[in-house]
């Protein structure tokens, strides 16, 4: 555990001693941004755990713009910001340091884990460095039903635009509901509540030099809190803005990192999912409210065109792992154009589940089959955009749902599929 | 008299000797190819019992190189391909020593094989290194174009694939000391012919592509038709 926290910090947490809740903050060059989150989140601690040692740690990646200095010298005195003065609120202590390890956000949270293990923290709240929405009850959605209610794993439950979070709500959602029976709506929402009990366990697993350490980070934790049998629920957060900079702009390196990491955790949870039939709503926190979502500006005719392309293009590619049945259907889809232009869901999972056994079974290079979902997931949400023009959010939220279900009807598909080839070793299967 | 009959004697005495010194080596090179071959394939039979028994296939699978093998549809699994290459090289070793069992003048043949074999390891090894880099590298250009949008992403990366095989085969036949000067010099003419064609018809062929996008860029900024979608 040691060797995953530099020397800078150990000396700060060895000054500090111990505390009950730690609120880790990742960050690369966020220094316009960072200093509201930092704020929100000395706000959360001091209004809801004033009573508790609280430890506000930024995890930086080497920025160049000041974010540490601004992380430790923004505004200390929140009580001006809470309009309470009565009650007495323990000192946040603030630290702020490099991580060590492959650069990414993984890397970061596996110094929070390491620092919360050292700090015997009972809770653990992780969030974003470039939040624009994040408020002092966010801490308390997060970080409470660890403390009270004996969670292990909080996740956010965000409202957003009905064309917001696609991988999410096309692929991630689904794969999380219908392989471990849990409805965590945002698995790779980024903004986590966890046990110390669970960042321990976090930290006992062999990941950090793979994909998990860059950006397959949220999508590892959720799953492995729900493959383990940790205790999981969700908080409603209101809406979810964050800085227009994203470090995963590029498409095929998502892909790469978030749906290869859950296909990856396929293989890891293998005996665990085959085992799941159905699903079931886990623990919700929070009181939804509705709140009003920026705009989003999708063209859908470019995405078409981008799929009928890789349809074309790509065919010997997917000769090599998608059956013929499913290329078939690919090509009839590719025909159509404009609003007449349609993805089934029945097609769309199969295809997510074959390439899954394609990843399993290293059909291709998994980089190369990674990029080869981009064309496919175009089309896909091109359909979704189509259908959804005019729907309102409740019914964009039944045609997730629906989605969902065809993805769990499906599963004996996958496991017959996965079946056919030979089982991979199992390792980080139990919890400890 | 005596003599009368040596003269006729004498060429069944030649003869004889000369069939002796082929029919022997023959004879000894039969043996050799006829024994060895059979060991070979024993050997082949008991390395597939042995491989398979060892999960071979499994461990082969977890690489990711048996499917690679598979679609070459000439072996049934990658204990097959093993036990194949085993034999293969008992193979070669037994032709080995059945022409060197051949006398004098296969001896002189197997020497300047033997000479020549690390030249020929070395070129089948550029061979495989470069088929498999130019197929990957062709894909990784395929998929980033296709990603792109590019029209013509299969022409592209067609054109990696046969420029870096291309290249293959002149370092192979290099290595081979196969017609070295002819070599590099058809390879200088053709690259320079490629740069120079692919100059010209850019020049002349893209020039209503290059206008058109000038004024799309002038009449639509970057931007303004972009998605913003937050994929994740």
């Amino acid at each position: 555990m040691d060797t995953f926290l530099s020397e800078d910090l150990k000396k700060s947490l060895a000054e500090i001693g111990e505390a009950d809740i730690v609120v880790g903050i990742p960050s690369y060059n966020n220094a316009r941004t960072i200093g509201h989150v930092v704020r929100a989140a000395s706000a959360g601690l001091a209004q809801y755990f004033s009573n508790y040692r609280c430890v506000i740690l930024n995890s930086d990646g080497g920025s160049k713009d000041n974010t540490r200095d601004v992380v430790l010298q923004s505004e200390h005195d929140v009580s001006s910001l809470l309009l309470v003065s009565s009650h007495k609120v323990n000192p946040i202590q603030r630290v702020s340091s490099p991580y060590v390890g492959l650069p990414g956000k993984g890397s970061a949270f596996r110094a929070v884990f390491a620092a919360a293990c050292q700090l015997k923290a009972k809770a653990c709240v992780v969030v974003d460095s470039d939040l624009r929405s994040i408020a002092p009850h966010w801490i308390e959605l997060l970080a409470k039903p660890v403390l009270d209610r004996n969670m292990d794993f909080i996740a956010p439950y965000y409202q957003r635009h009905k064309y917001d979070g696609t991988i999410t709500n096309g692929i991630i959602y689904p794969m999380t509901r219908s392989l471990f029976g849990k409805r965590i709506r945002q698995p790779i929402g980024g903004d986590f509540g966890f046990s110390g009990r669970l960042a321990q366990r976090y930290l006992e697993k062999d990941v950090w030099e793979t994909d998990v350490a860059r950006f397959g980070i949220d999508i590892w934790m959720t799953l492995t809190a729900a493959a383990e049998d940790f205790q999981v629920g969700q908080s409603y957060l209101g809406a979810k803005l964050h800085d227009a900079k994203d470090p995963g702009a590029d498409l095929s390196n998502m892909f790469r990192q978030v749906v290869g990491s859950i296909f990856a955790l396929m293989e890891t949870y293998e005996p665990v999912w085959k085992n799941v039939q159905g699903s079931a709503a886990v623990p919700m926190f929070g009181f939804p409210f509705e709140v009003g979502v920026e705009p989003i500006a999708v063209n859908v005719e470019r995405m078409i065109k981008a799929y009928a392309q890789g349809v074309n293009d790509l065919r010997e590619i997917y000769g090599g792992f998608l059956s013929p049945a499913t290329r078939e259907e690919l090509v009839a889809c590719a025909a159509k154009s404009g609003d007449e232009f349609r993805f089934p869901d029945p097609l769309w999972v199969r295809v997510i589940y074959e390439f899954a056994v394609a990843h399993r079974n290293r059909a291709i290079d998994r980089g190369h089959l990674m990029q080869s979902l981009v064309p496919l997931y175009m089309g896909r949400t091109a359909s979704f955009v189509i259908e959804m023009r005019d729907a309102g959010p409740l019914e964009v939220e039944e045609r997730i749902d629906q989605l969902a279900a065809v993805f769990e009807q499906e599963k004996p598909y996958l496991m017959e599929r996965w079946g056919a080839s030979p089982q991979k070793e199992q390792s980080h299967a139990k919890p400890a | 008299m005596q003599n009368l009959l040596d003269m006729f004697v004498e060429p069944f005495n030649r003869l004889r000797e000369q069939f002796a010194a082929v029919v022997g080596p023959l004879f000894a090179m039969m043996v050799i190819l006829i024994v060895g071959g059979a060991a070979a394939f024993l050997i082949r039979q008991l390395v597939y019992r042995l491989l398979v028994a060892a999960k071979f296939d499994r461990m082969v699978d977890d690489t990711g190189t048996a499917n690679t093998i598979l679609r070459t549809r000439v072996f049934r699994s990658p204990s097959d391909f093993g036990a194949r290459l085993v034999q293969s090289m008992i193979w070669l070793l037994v032709v080995l020593m059945a022409l060197y069992a051949g006398g004098q003048m296969t001896q002189g043949l197997v020497e300047r094989f033997i000479s020549y074999i690390p030249a020929i390891i070395t070129a089948t090894l550029v061979l495989i290194l470069g088929s498999a880099i130019s197929k990957f590298l062709a894909r990784s250009t395929l998929l980033a174009a296709v990603n792109a949008q590019w029209s013509g992403a299969r022409l592209i990366a067609g054109g990696v694939r046969v420029l870096i095989m291309f290249l293959t085969v002149v370092i192979a036949l290099e290595e081979l000391q196969i017609g070295r000067t002819a070599l590099l010099i058809a390879f200088a003419i053709l690259f320079g012919g490629i740069v120079l064609g692919g100059s010209v018809a850019f020049g002349l062929g893209a020039r209503d592509f290059v206008r058109d996008w000038l004024r799309e860029k002038a009449t639509h900024p970057k931007g303004e038709e972009e998605d913003i979608l937050h994929h994740l």
